[in-house]
């Protein structure tokens, strides 16, 4: 696709082609925003201001039929979006399409699968089993102790370097190694599930985790937790104030191990970051940030969720060459005076996004699984409110400032309109019906 | 669509693609949006459903981001690329004007009637401007465009004669 430039924001806001935010100093805003929120004000003004920008005003047959703007803009987002370029896996090209490389490439193919990928296999299970039967053992015999936790630490990391072994990993490390420290919280980017094993066959890690099912939880429950990881689920956290307690206490406790958090909250494909979340970055500590940047020559690590069981993503990882990886472990950044927590995680972000060479997007990951314009109503209807008031300038009125009662009425209003439609009941409506009642039950669709 | 190589596309459909949106994306762009297709039609069922299009946080956005959707009626690949083409830079002035017309006719009869642009005012300026003020709107706009009590495609054509369609373009992202 010819992008050359890494690391910059996109200078157009999404969703409006063709329109640039005047003020080169708004990027920044775009970066550390945690999508488009009734409350605040800023980008809602970018937006209406954009709006506004393209009416005529002076002819009302243009205004009201014009509408080739809107339907640009969405139309655009139908062919492609800035959004799901986050999590999608480039194909490699196929060097294997000639006669003499053909051949090569079979052989290769047997090798990995036939060779390596058996052998691989019987050595992690062997290694990983023995050390969960030790690991069990410990857990089992001796009292909590020093001794235990440090012998803990020391076999899960051994399990973490079989893995690493398995998936013959060239990893390089930069940077001073993590120790733990008294008030430090460590971000990084995420790829996927095995950047956790990565760092942490490296030094330990305790993390913050989705629960996830089968084999997995039982490692997650029984396993990790010793070393004081933190389980939520994304999609029912109103305990982001719990998270946020929990973090505060494991950071100030005496030589915690250091807290690991994923701040994009899901997996994205290594080459964009998705927005930070402020959870990390609002607790007072010092964040100590890794940048990890997987190297796609013998496999592409993005953990793509949504099409790929995680079975299946390992049974890849084994069945390649190499996982090469760097991983850079940045310099300590404490919040500035004037800084919000927003705006420290989006320069934390640019930092990262430096070094592991990614493009910053601002979306807001969990938009995976939920839909903007239902849960943000007001961005629409400010949009809205744009044409509506130029309209209402033909019939020589002006408008009045909107109150509070007035927003809510029209933030409800806007909810049944999506609905409305041509009149179609279907599941489309049922869901943004649903989407408001869990919001009004003042459960949040949006956590950590 | 019939597998091959490329990503599940044959010749012959890249070529019954191409007549059907006359001819406006060549063999490449068409492989684009193939691309696009799957990746938004997530079960792989042939056509893409109006949530998986709300998905798109850019599109959900957007005012009239449910007429767009409701307009298309999960489109096959056939019909997404049929809804694409008057975006194309390649696509007539005509063209663009016919797809703005369908998209303003909501009950599609081939008129714009009242009830046609009170449904997209309500889509386009929301709940802030009263239903008194849209009436409103919406006679002075019919008295300009000719007097009629519905727009038709002619009416509708002249009374855009001034605006510039220039920006209503969409690349199709293409890999080199």
């Amino acid at each position: 696709m010819g992008e050359l430039v890494k690391g910059r924001v996109e200078s157009s806001l999404p969703g409006l082609r063709g329109i640039v935010a005047d003020d080169k100093d708004q990027e920044h805003a775009l970066v550390t925003r945690e999508g488009p929120t009734k409350g605040d004000a800023e980008i809602d003004q970018l937006y209406a201001e954009a709006e506004d920008k393209r009416l005529s005003k002076t002819s009302l047959l243009l205004d009201v039929l014009n509408i080739s703007n809107v339907l640009t803009d969405g139309v655009s987002a139908m062919v492609d979006d800035s959004f799901n370029k986050c999590f999608t896996s480039t194909r490699p090209e196929p060097w294997n399409w000639n006669i003499y490389l053909f051949p090569i490439w079979v052989v290769g193919v047997v090798i990995r699968y036939l060779v390596l990928f058996p052998i691989r296999v019987t050595l992690l299970f062997i290694g990983f089993n023995t050390l969960i039967v030790v690991f069990l053992l410990v857990d089992l015999t001796l009292m909590p102790s020093k001794r235990k936790m440090a012998m803990q630490r020391k076999l899960v990391q051994w399990m973490c370097s079989a893995w690493v072994a398995a998936w013959h990993g060239v990893i390089r490390y930069h940077g001073p190694k993590p120790t733990p420290g008294k008030n430090r919280i460590w971000v990084s980017n995420h790829t996927s599930m095995i950047d956790y094993v990565v760092l942490c066959s490296y030094s330990p890690f305790a993390v913050i985790m989705q629960l996830h099912h089968g084999w997995i939880a039982f490692l997650q429950k029984r396993i990790l937790s010793s070393l004081g990881c933190l389980w939520f689920n994304r999609t029912e956290v109103n305990d982001r104030a719990v998270v946020a307690a929990r973090m505060k206490d494991h950071v100030n406790k005496e030589d915690a191990i250091p807290l690991l958090i994923f701040p994009e909250g899901t997996c994205v494909n290594n080459e964009y970051t998705v927005m930070f979340k402020r959870g990390a970055f609002d607790i007072g500590a010092t964040v100590c940030p890794v940048a990890i940047k997987y190297n796609k020559i013998f496999v592409d690590a993005f953990w793509n969720s949504r099409r790929e069981a995680f079975g299946k993503h390992l049974f890849r990882l084994m069945t390649s060459w190499a996982l090469v990886c760097d991983v850079y472990f940045l310099e300590p950044q404490s919040i500035q005076p004037e800084e919000s927590p927003q705006e420290f995680a989006g320069r934390v972000q640019a930092m990262i996004a430096k070094y592991a060479n990614l493009r910053i997007v601002p979306w807001d990951g969990y938009l995976k699984y939920y839909n903007l314009g239902e849960k943000n109503p007001g961005l629409i209807e400010k949009r809205r409110r744009v044409l509506a008031d130029v309209l209402r300038a033909y019939l020589g009125k002006t408008s009045a400032a909107p109150s509070a009662i007035a927003l809510e009425k029209e933030g409800k209003a806007a909810v049944e309109l999506q609905s409305d439609g041509k009149g179609q009941k279907g599941e489309v409506e049922g869901v943004a019906l649903q989407g408001w009642r869990k919001l009004c039950v003042g459960g949040t669709v949006h956590p950590v | 669509m019939g597998q091959a190589a490329s990503g599940g596309l044959t010749q012959g459909d890249v070529d019954e693609v191409i007549a059907a949106s006359k001819g406006v994306f060549n063999q490449a762009e068409i492989e684009s949006l193939y691309k696009r297709f799957r990746a938004l039609d997530r079960g792989h069922k042939g056509y893409i459903s109006p949530e998986e299009f709300l998905s798109i946080p850019e599109l959900s956005i957007n005012p009239v981001a449910q007429r767009l959707v409701r307009c298309c009626e999960c489109p096959n690949f056939t019909t997404f690329v049929k809804m694409v083409a008057p975006f194309s830079p390649r696509a007539s002035r005509e063209d663009k004007l016919v797809f703005m017309f369908t998209v303003y006719d909501v009950d599609g009869d081939g008129f714009i009637s009242r009830e046609d642009m009170s449904m997209m005012l309500k889509q386009l300026a929301g709940s802030s401007l009263s239903e008194e003020d849209r009436q409103d709107i919406i006679s002075r706009v019919l008295e300009q465009a000719g007097g009629a009590e519905r727009l038709d495609f002619a009416a509708f054509k002249s009374a855009l004669s001034s605006a510039d369609l220039g920006n209503m373009v969409v690349e199709v992202p293409v890999d080199l």
